[in-house]
């Protein structure tokens, strides 16, 4: 058991950052959900436990006006997700039920290992990015680079650009001939999102696999899955034919490489993604 | 550590990181959230902390520390049973008894916040607690009774799932 | 009579409520042990060693125990019916499931026991594992038992459980149709919220005191005395405290193993499995193959049944015998088929050994003959309404084993179906009843099963 371990309660990100060092040896709790039970069921003892309950990364920033970027702290519980625009907030009324929604946050979703990890695909979708310390101190990148060498990193907070219906934006310029129009970074903001979901009958079951989907102001589509590999993957094939909801399905199901686990073999998933790519492309409106 | 359990102060001497339940059951002697699943799967362990209710085999002790932590022992007594309690008893909402503790912990937050009682809210509201006996639909009645208060407590409600034949 | 037909809140209510029923975890007493199990991590294997040198020198270890310490090894599920035994408390020369228990540690905590366990040197020789009942009766398969890979011990030396009723080969001569189905229902889990857990407690008397979570509390009683070889006046249970069973609790899975923990620790132990343990150790209902042929005419008589079940009993017998004997008593349902021939196979595999859960043999096989009713009434054109009230036991008609039914409810049952789905029934299928057959309810077939005992 933990008898040895030592654990420290930083007060600030930047007190978490340095508790964290090059993460060598150290455990986040953050919610617990998944570090307390296996340390109790599993044994082991961590040298280092950093607790970030206390560490200021509890926080939804939405927009203001003439912003639009959204940043949502890696503490953030699940639960205060669950009111946001799709595809984040129908994803995480999917995660488990509402004591552990309440428990679980935002970071210890985005790191937690295959089978889990249902807000990788609408973070995805909306193309965020990823804010986090370890050896190499702060970075920032895209939460695709960030998932793929996620371990050693201290996850601090992601940030994307905001949909509509969240607020803030409204920047306009005044155009050589006189008019006035939205600044360009308007059509970058998510005008329609979905989010459509393999498996979850009930609360104890875990969700088999999921798609998200954002379409921008632009026209941009962008679709994400999780469920069909170790991490949350963007369907980039499948976005390029999003106009074509047969092919898109198609191409989606020909990009992915899902193994088998417990709640479903590899060939059950690639056969029916290409169903949840065309219920949320036609949930977002696009192509015939 | 300390806590307060049930209204009483309570000292903490177990690792940081072992879970409430863990602590409950065995450093303080409070029995009556049940370890199922030591996993959060089963929702016999939920206990409130600070009032919203919550997985004891998920939270660390070190995260309850300084928190009011109320087990279903301090919701009521066999002598003053609680709202929810009474209901539970009256609609025989428990069979075996090892997932009530937890259900009643759920239920009463869920009514605390101010629940509308309809069976989809109350659905939602126990989504995370697994009773095998039941089919929990005289749960969802106790729960939705639960605010009437005063029942007969000398007889068992008439189900209203339960079609008798003449 | 006060009780009958009134409404009674139940006796335990309050304490469920209020938090204070006193469930096997809930019991303290001073001193207790934690208990470990070390488990097979192979399917099937050789035991090539087994030394517990090391972990019994580990710290806060008070007892180990193997196969070795137990004064009867085996002792069967149906030993008190004269059914030969065939598994040992604790694995021996090999393993045959993954998840068997092949020795037990109490220590001071749990991590300490489990440290212990870890530190039990043994080593293993795998051997091929059999897991589908479909190939028991292949020539060259792997053998899981020590009897084959059949139960072997059935009345007579039979190696199934066999019933022969009229003449199956006239059904057949007779027969419009032959209608036949495979049904496979998986296992179950019974998952009761609590796990499997015991408290046993050494008393100065010699005595031991068993906080059991059985359902089953005098036979549990009588396997821990017969595997211990002490007198039944020794042990005192007590249960009836039960957070579940479902039919996974009467395998007195941990009773025996705490009681031999203590007896040689001179102290309290008690074992919980973990959901871990239980999910993937504990007995759960077996899966099941059965098919089904059925002689049938084209205005919907069942004249004959020809049935196999396959029982998927895992590594052990256990009590699948008896499973297998009600299984093969309901193999015609809620029906009455005049011919009958069936033969029921308990088949040893490598997986966990099944065990009851609810309805205990009979709710795999009314599942078959439900899907298989369903069958013959869509491939016959007939409602399946219809087809079954036909068919629905009568009284005076007899099951399987020829037990005349006194009052069958299938007609009763069958119309209230009918009028909660909003069924249109014909009028002469309204007006069936659980009556003796007559008229056009009683055809030539029927008349030989036919019960003369009169019923009241």
């Amino acid at each position: 058991m933990a008898a040895t371990t030592a654990v420290l309660f930083p007060c600030s990100p930047g007190e978490a950052i340095e508790a964290f060092g090059d993460g060598d040896g150290v455990r986040i709790l953050a919610g617990g959900t998944l570090l307390v039970p296996e340390l109790h069921l599993r044994g082991g003892a961590p040298e280092q436990v950093v607790a970030l309950s206390g560490a200021g990364l509890d926080f939804v920033k939405e927009p203001c006006d003439g912003e639009i970027m959204a940043r949502v702290g890696a503490m953030t519980p699940v639960d205060r997700l669950c009111t946001q625009p799709a595809p984040i907030g129908p994803a995480a009324r999917g995660i488990g039920d509402g004591e552990i929604r309440a428990a679980a946050t935002l970071g210890g979703n985005l790191c937690a290992p295959a089978g889990f990890g249902d807000l990788q695909a609408p973070l995805l979708a909306l193309d965020a990015s990823a804010r986090s310390a370890g050896s190499d101190r702060e970075r920032t990148e895209s939460l695709e680079d960030f998932l793929a060498a996620r371990d050693g990193r201290l996850l601090l907070e992601v940030s994307y650009v905001a949909p509509l219906e969240m607020g803030g934006g409204m920047h306009l310029r005044t155009t050589t001939d006189g008019r006035r129009v939205f600044d360009d970074s308007h059509y970058s903001r998510p005008a329609a999102g979905a989010f459509a979901s393999l498996g979850r009958p009930h609360a104890h079951h875990f969700t088999v696999m999921s798609v998200s989907g954002v379409r921008t102001v632009g026209g941009e589509v962008r679709l994400a899955a999780v469920g069909v590999g170790p991490v949350g993957v963007r369907l980039r094939a499948a976005e390029a034919l999003a106009h074509d909801p047969e092919a898109a399905g198609a191409a989606a199901a020909e990009e992915v490489n899902p193994s088998d686990d417990p709640l479903a073999s590899g060939w059950y998933r690639r056969r029916t993604l290409p169903s949840l790519v065309r219920r949320v492309l036609s949930e977002l409106e696009v192509g015939s | 550590m300390k806590i307060t359990l049930n209204g009483a102060d309570a000292q903490v001497d177990s690792p940081p990181l072992t879970p409430l339940l863990h602590v409950l059951r065995e450093e303080l002697g409070v029995l009556s959230a049940k370890a199922g699943c030591e996993n959060g799967g089963c929702g016999a362990c939920t206990v409130l902390i600070d009032g919203s209710p919550r997985r004891a085999c998920l939270t660390a002790a070190i995260a309850a520390d300084g928190s009011e932590v109320t087990t279903v022992e301090g919701l009521g007594t066999p002598e003053a049973l609680s709202p929810v309690q009474k209901a539970f008893v009256h609609f025989c909402a428990a069979q075996c008894g090892f997932c009530t503790p937890g259900m009643v912990i759920a239920a009463t937050a869920y009514l605390d916040k101010g629940g509308s009682g309809s069976r989809e809210e109350i659905t939602e509201a126990l989504a995370g607690h697994v009773c095998r006996c039941t089919g929990y639909l005289k749960i969802v009645d106790a729960v939705a009774a639960a605010r009437e208060g005063d029942f007969d407590m000398s007889v068992a409600a008439e189900s209203p799932h339960t079609q008798v034949r003449a | 009579m006060k009780a009958v037909g009134a409404r009674l809140p139940r006796y335990d209510g309050v304490g469920h409520a209020t938090g204070r029923t006193a469930f096997v975890d809930d019991i303290r007493a001073h001193g207790t042990l934690w208990a470990k199990a070390l488990r097979s991590p192979h399917d099937y294997a050789t035991i090539t060693r087994l030394d517990t040198t090391a972990a019994e020198n580990m710290p806060g270890v008070r007892a180990v125990i193997t196969h070795a310490d137990v004064p009867l090894l085996e002792y069967g599920h149906l030993s008190a019916l004269g059914i030969p035994a065939d598994e040992p408390l604790l694995a021996k020369d090999e393993v045959r499931y993954k998840g068997q228990p092949i020795a037990l540690v109490a220590a001071e905590t749990t991590e300490q026991a489990a440290d212990a366990v870890a530190a039990i040197e043994v080593d293993f020789a795998p051997k091929t594992p059999l897991f589908d009942v479909r190939k028991a009766f292949d020539a060259d398969v792997s053998q899981p038992h020590h009897w084959g890979t059949v139960y072997p011990h059935f009345e007579e030396s039979m190696d199934r459980r066999q019933i022969r009723k009229g003449s199956i080969e006239k059904a057949f001569d007779d027969a419009d149709k032959i209608i036949s189905g495979v049904y496979r229902p998986a296992a179950i889990e019974q998952m009761p919220i609590e796990t499997q857990v015991c408290l046993s407690v050494p008393e100065p008397d010699g005595r031991f005191t068993i906080y059991s979570c059985t359902q089953a509390l005098y036979f549990s009683m009588g396997v821990v005395a017969a595997h211990m070889q002490i007198p039944l006046n020794r042990l005192k249970f007590v249960g009836g405290t039960v957070g579940g069973g479902f039919g996974g609790k009467v395998d007195t899975a941990t009773e025996t193993v705490c009681t031999l923990l203590a007896q040689r620790s001179g102290r309290p132990v008690k074992w919980r499995w973990t959901r871990e343990e239980e999910f993937l150790c504990s007995s759960t209902r077996a899966p099941w193959h059965m098919e089904i042929i059925d002689a049938v005419t084209d205005d919907g008589w069942i004249l004959g049944r020809k049935m196999l079940t396959l029982h998927d009993a895992g590594a052990y017998a256990r009590f699948s015998p008896y499973g297998v004997t009600k299984h093969s008593f309901h193999h015609t349902g809620a029906y009455t088929i005049p011919n009958l021939h069936f033969d029921g196979y308990v088949v040893f595999t490598n997986r966990v050994p099944t065990t009851a859960m609810r309805g205990y043999g009979v709710t795999s096989v009314s599942f078959a003959v439900e899907s298989h009713m369903s069958r013959v009434a869509e491939e016959l054109g007939i409602d399946p309404f219809e087809l079954r009230l036909k068919n629905a036991n009568r009284i005076g008609d007899t099951s399987p084993n020829g037990i005349a039914y006194t009052d069958p409810s299938t007609v009763d049952v069958l119309h209230a179906i009918s009028e909660a789905t909003g069924n249109e029934l014909a009028p002469g299928y309204a007006a069936a009843s659980r009556q003796r057959r007559a008229g056009e309810w009683l055809p030539d077939h029927l008349l030989a099963q036919i019960s003369d005992t009169e019923v009241h």
